[in-house]
């Protein structure tokens, strides 16, 4: 029911995440890597988007969160920020998410994914994103 | 205490010594024939020309025989390198002794020159051992001089008549005996002191360095406790799934199909690094490797086979050859061919449709040169120095390929060291590259035969 844009350059997580999120009945669009997916969410407008924080060339997560969230088209657009980096690295991002200059996304998902958490996550970026625009 | 065993690096000070008593022997005949032709002194010239032979040939037998010793290098060489410092030094003390003895006696200020012997002395031999070079220098010079003094010995005066201070009573040649010998004992007291700290920090060092070496085998024995755990896992999950895949436990829907072909394909991915993890490993904390005679042109014709395949997917003209001097070789033949094979399957993967890779075995004299030379995306030059580092990947390789241990190269250059050969290679981004692995026809030191490697 939501238009959901994808940028993960992991094709494997990729079509789990697709699958998951179709059997809710969303519309899902994949982008493979950082600048891909700015173009695609430039192209068209969508509810949410979801995006990797390690993409092996190109732009990190991070940079594409910051060059969204600087156009125009997705000042607001949801996004869920996927990580796999916090063991390795320590990073604790619960506090930092939402900040404005260096985390600006909504959200975040460790991997490995589970669908349930994945599922509850988007719809309830969703449901707040819908409040909002009220 | 550690300071009486011999200090560390004799032979390299010994041939140091050997070449400064050339200098020595210059020196002396230098000075003998301006003494004689400039200042016009009476000496007996011949005398002072003879020790300077003396000199001369005695440091050629030196060097002779340490060449030869060291030749050898037997287990006994740092003893021998010992007692020939011991040696030499009494022979130079003599030498000087009686050098000043034809030319002036206790009254020729380079007596003075038995310091630089001390500080020698201080170098190389142990304290206590210096010390009595010191004596023993003091004793050559109070026996010159009293034996001289006493007219026992003939003193050549190197002073006008009426100034040779042995005729002015002993005060004059006892105050410049003291202050030589004090010079002396004083002389080795310092240069020992410093050169105690630096052995001192020396043993310091190599002890750090070998616990380093002691941790990093730890860290090594961790990582392969950790990959086979891994590797266990990893095997159980595939053993799991292949059923499942295959059928046997019901049909699939494509998209269950899908999915689960995504896991095995990912997990074999994690297998196969886990695998060379492990191999990295296993080499690097290896003392030795199983070696033998193996044919070299098998072993690359092995290595060409595991690429074929995938060369001709990508339709990649593969070209090799063997020199004929170039076969037969003595190494780790299953490394060998996994070096080559390698080195072919990087080419294979980075070379773009319709290119050209090429393995050409060339021989070296005592060498072999193992070539593989690609037309694909070449090496950063930044990326270069590092591109035989653990986990290592060229950022034009990681944009192309997402996939890739980053341990073929390492496991080869750890090839490379066990071997005693070497690793490079030459590459312009863009411009293909070209990988050598240079080995040694058979591989020299000890266990190089009948040894096997430490699993």
């Amino acid at each position: 029911m939501a238009k959901i844009l994808i940028i993960d350059d992991d094709p494997d997580i990729v079509e789990s995440m697709r699958i998951i999120l179709e059997s809710c009945k969303h519309k899902v669009s994949v982008a493979v890597n950082g600048e891909e997916g700015i173009k695609a969410a430039k192209a068209a407008k969508y509810d949410l988007v979801i995006l990797d924080v390690m993409m092996e060339t190109m732009s990190t997560g991070f940079e594409v969160a910051r060059t969204l969230r600087a156009s125009r088209e997705n000042k607001t657009v949801p996004i869920l920020m996927l990580t796999a980096i916090k063991e390795s690295t320590g990073l604790d991002f619960n506090s930092e998410v939402g900040d404005k200059d260096w985390l600006p996304v909504n959200a975040y998902l460790e991997k490995p994914l589970k669908p349930n958490e994945l599922l509850v996550k988007v719809e309830s970026l969703l449901k707040s994103a819908v409040h909002k625009g009220k | 205490m550690k300071a009486a065993s011999p200090p560390y690096g004799l032979t390299g000070s010994l041939y140091w010594l050997i070449r400064l008593r050339w200098f020595a022997v210059g020196g002396v005949v230098f000075t003998a024939l301006f003494a004689d032709k400039a200042l016009g002194i009476k000496l007996d010239y011949g005398a002072l020309y003879s020790i300077a032979a003396a000199l001369g040939v005695y440091n050629l037998l030196f060097l002779l025989y340490l060449n030869r010793v060291r030749a050898a290098a037997g287990p006994d060489l740092p003893v021998i390198t010992n007692r020939l410092a011991n040696a030499q030094i009494p022979l130079d003390l003599l030498s000087l002794a009686a050098l000043l003895h034809f030319s002036g006696g206790p009254e020729n200020p380079f007596a003075y020159y038995f310091v630089f012997h001390m500080i020698i002395a201080s170098i190389l031999l142990t304290r206590r051992a210096s010390y009595l070079q010191a004596a023993f220098a003091s004793i050559l010079f109070l026996a010159m001089a009293g034996l001289e003094y006493s007219g026992l010995w003939a003193h050549h005066c190197i002073n006008k008549a009426g100034l040779c201070f042995l005729g002015a009573g002993p005060l004059p040649l006892l105050g410049s005996a003291a202050a030589l010998v004090s010079t002396l004992f004083i002389a080795v007291y310092m240069a020992t002191s410093i050169s105690l700290e630096l052995r001192k920090k020396e043993a310091t060092l190599r002890a750090a360095n070998l616990l380093l070496e002691e941790k990093d085998e730890i860290k090594s024995n961790y990582v392969l406790r950790v990959s086979h755990d891994v590797k266990e896992h990893l095997a159980a999950i595939q053993a799991c799934l292949d059923p499942v895949l295959h059928g046997l436990t019901g049909p699939l829907v494509p998209a269950q199909e899908g999915l689960i072909r995504r896991s095995y394909a990912r997990t074999e991915k994690l297998l196969v690094f886990v695998k060379a993890l492990l191999e990295i490993t296993r080499l690097k904390l290896s003392k030795r490797m199983e070696t033998g005679p193996f044919s070299l042109l098998k072993t690359a014709e092995n290595a060409v086979r595991l690429v074929e395949e995938k060369a001709a997917d990508k339709k990649i003209s593969l070209t090799w050859s063997v020199d004929k001097g170039a076969d037969l070789i003595t190494g780790a033949q299953i490394y060998i061919e996994e070096s080559i094979a390698g080195f072919l399957a990087n080419s294979v993967k980075y070379t773009p449709e319709g290119g050209s890779v090429e393995l050409r075995v060339t021989d070296e004299g005592d060498k072999v040169k193992i070539r593989v030379t690609d037309t694909g995306m070449g090496v950063p030059k930044d990326d270069l120095p590092h591109l035989f580092e653990e986990f290592f990947r060229a950022k034009n390789a990681k944009a192309a390929e997402r996939t890739g241990t980053g341990l073929g190269l390492s496991i080869a250059r750890a090839v490379a060291e066990k071997h005693n050969g070497s690793i490079w290679v030459e590459s312009q981004e863009g411009k293909g590259a070209s990988f050598y692995l240079v080995l040694p026809k058979s591989v020299p030191g000890p266990g190089a035969a009948g040894s096997s490697v430490k699993a």
